[in-house]
């Protein structure tokens, strides 16, 4: 109970203190995930309204394995990254691995199928309807599809949350080919992770309370953002 | 030749075993209220879907609005934008009512100078708006009836398709609805054919009836004269409301 309570005030004070070592930790992980989830969402949300939308050979197929994809475990993911990206690997050559966009890619494998995937959910959950209306009103194909991305984007917004969730809270992926490095790809996860090592729980607590202040404010703003789009919205009213 | 804004000739359409539509030889002029009647499942949807070009015939010929019909995009966008469509559930989309009337002039890339006058003046002419600005999907729904006629108005419609147009509605709000259905007939010269399971609507607002049974069109007539001399047993039955659905 003292090792809480200690990194809880220590959690406290790290916030308070704006120390420079954190800051620099806090900036690197917001730079990672968020631009992971910005490339996740570029290619997961066209991708997942052409699968909802299209009927194709392998529709169905590509569905399913964009819904396994869904639960990959990062440290798979890491796994395929570092492959890939490690000197003897097909992308070696770029020299990639250690660095914060070695990082990013990771972080896209594991966030893409979750955009994708529950992108493909929420435009299938339009009613024919929504089609319907805006092609007798003279869009296009082009325009109606649009139209229903419009009508999905509040299924949209909860898969980008979602993938963000995910994409801020992983260790596995980073620390495989990020490395940990202090200064250069050190993360808030794997601070927390190397402070449990050494034995430092009330640290790594308290580097936990800055990445759930962190996910807290990311969410918000997104929250914010939807509440300011949907404030027409009805809400189902349980008495 | 008589010019017909529709002309069908063998059109049918399979769902599965299942044909729903087989029409040997229809032609639908233009400038008048017409109205399909018919049982639940006679294929009155699935003709009004062809002829509005959202569902695509299996077989035969389908001239709209002077064109023959290939399903080639172009064609079919082009097609459309001269007809509109008002349904019964009148879907909305999210956003406000001007939104929502705005959306066929959006996608026409409208002026948005043009846009406001032609929006407010589909509204005033269907005494709504007040609404303007409010959220449609929290309209009632004899005020989404009339948000949906408006929308259907601003693109200026050769065509008007009306699926059960009063159907979900109070009958107040139903005969305030048939008024703007003969306005827009009479003053706007628009072409309007109306599905409805309201014999007395369709009495009322109809010059002409088109009766369908499983898939068929089995009589048609000028309204006054079917409903007093229709010839099919099964049409009688229907217009003196003894058939059961």
């Amino acid at each position: 109970m003292d090792v809480i309570w200690q990194g809880l005030k220590e959690g406290f004070l790290l916030i308070i203190a704006m120390d420079p070592e954190i800051v620099q930790i806090t900036l690197l992980s917001i730079q990672v995930s968020v631009s992971a989830l910005l490339l996740a969402a570029i290619i997961g949300i066209p991708l997942g309204t052409v699968l909802a939308l299209k009927e194709f050979p392998g529709r169905k197929a590509l569905l399913n394995i964009t819904y396994t994809f869904m639960g990959l475990p990062p440290v798979l993911a890491g796994l395929l990254v570092f492959l890939f990206l490690s000197t003897s690997g097909p992308l070696g050559y770029f020299q990639l691995m250690f660095t914060p966009t070695a990082m990013i890619i990771a972080q896209v494998l594991l966030g893409f199928p979750i955009v994708c995937g529950l992108t493909a959910r929420a435009v299938m959950a339009q009613p024919q309807e929504v089609f319907d209306t805006a092609a007798t009103l003279g869009a296009t194909r082009r325009q109606a599809s649009w139209a229903i991305i419009r009508e999905s984007r509040m299924g949209i917004i909860a898969a980008l949350t979602t993938a963000l969730g995910r994409l801020i809270a992983e260790v596995g992926a980073v620390m495989m080919v990020g490395g940990n490095i202090k200064g250069e790809t050190r993360v808030l996860t794997t601070s927390i992770v190397l402070e449990t090592r050494m034995g430092n729980d009330s640290a790594a607590l308290a580097i936990g309370m800055v990445l759930l202040l962190i996910a807290f404010l990311i969410m918000l703003l997104i929250l914010t953002l939807e509440k300011r789009t949907f404030n027409d919205e009805r809400r189902i009213q349980i008495i | 030749m008589m010019s017909a804004e529709f002309r069908l000739f063998n059109i049918s359409k399979r769902y599965g075993q299942r044909e729903v539509l087989n029409i040997d030889n229809l032609e639908i002029g233009g400038g008048r209220i017409y109205c399909i009647l018919g049982p639940n499942g006679a294929g009155k949807t699935t003709l009004f879907r062809i002829m509005s070009l959202l569902t695509i015939n299996d077989t035969g010929k389908l001239n709209v609005l002077g064109d023959e019909v290939t399903w080639q995009k172009n064609q079919v966008v082009r097609l459309r934008r001269k007809m509109a469509m008002v349904t019964q559930t009148s879907f909305m989309f999210e956003g406000s009512v001007y939104y929502n009337v705005a959306y066929g002039l959006r996608v026409r890339n409208t002026p948005a100078a043009e846009e406001k006058r032609i929006v407010n003046e589909s509204l005033e002419l269907l005494g709504m708006m007040d609404f303007i600005n409010q959220p449609a999907r929290n309209l009632s729904g004899g005020e989404r009836q009339k948000v949906a006629i408006a929308r259907a108005l601003a693109v200026k419609p050769r065509v008007l398709f009306l699926d059960e147009p009063t159907s979900n509605i109070d009958p107040a709000s139903a005969l305030d609805i048939e008024r703007y259905i003969q306005y827009i007939n009479k003053e706007m010269g628009t072409t309007i054919i109306m599905v409805t399971h309201n014999l007395f609507q369709a009495r009322r607002l109809s010059e002409e009836i088109f009766f369908m049974w499983e898939g068929k069109i089995i009589e048609k007539g000028e309204t006054q004269n079917l409903f007093e001399n229709a010839r099919d047993k099964r049409t009688r039955s229907f217009l003196i409301g003894e058939t059961v659905f």
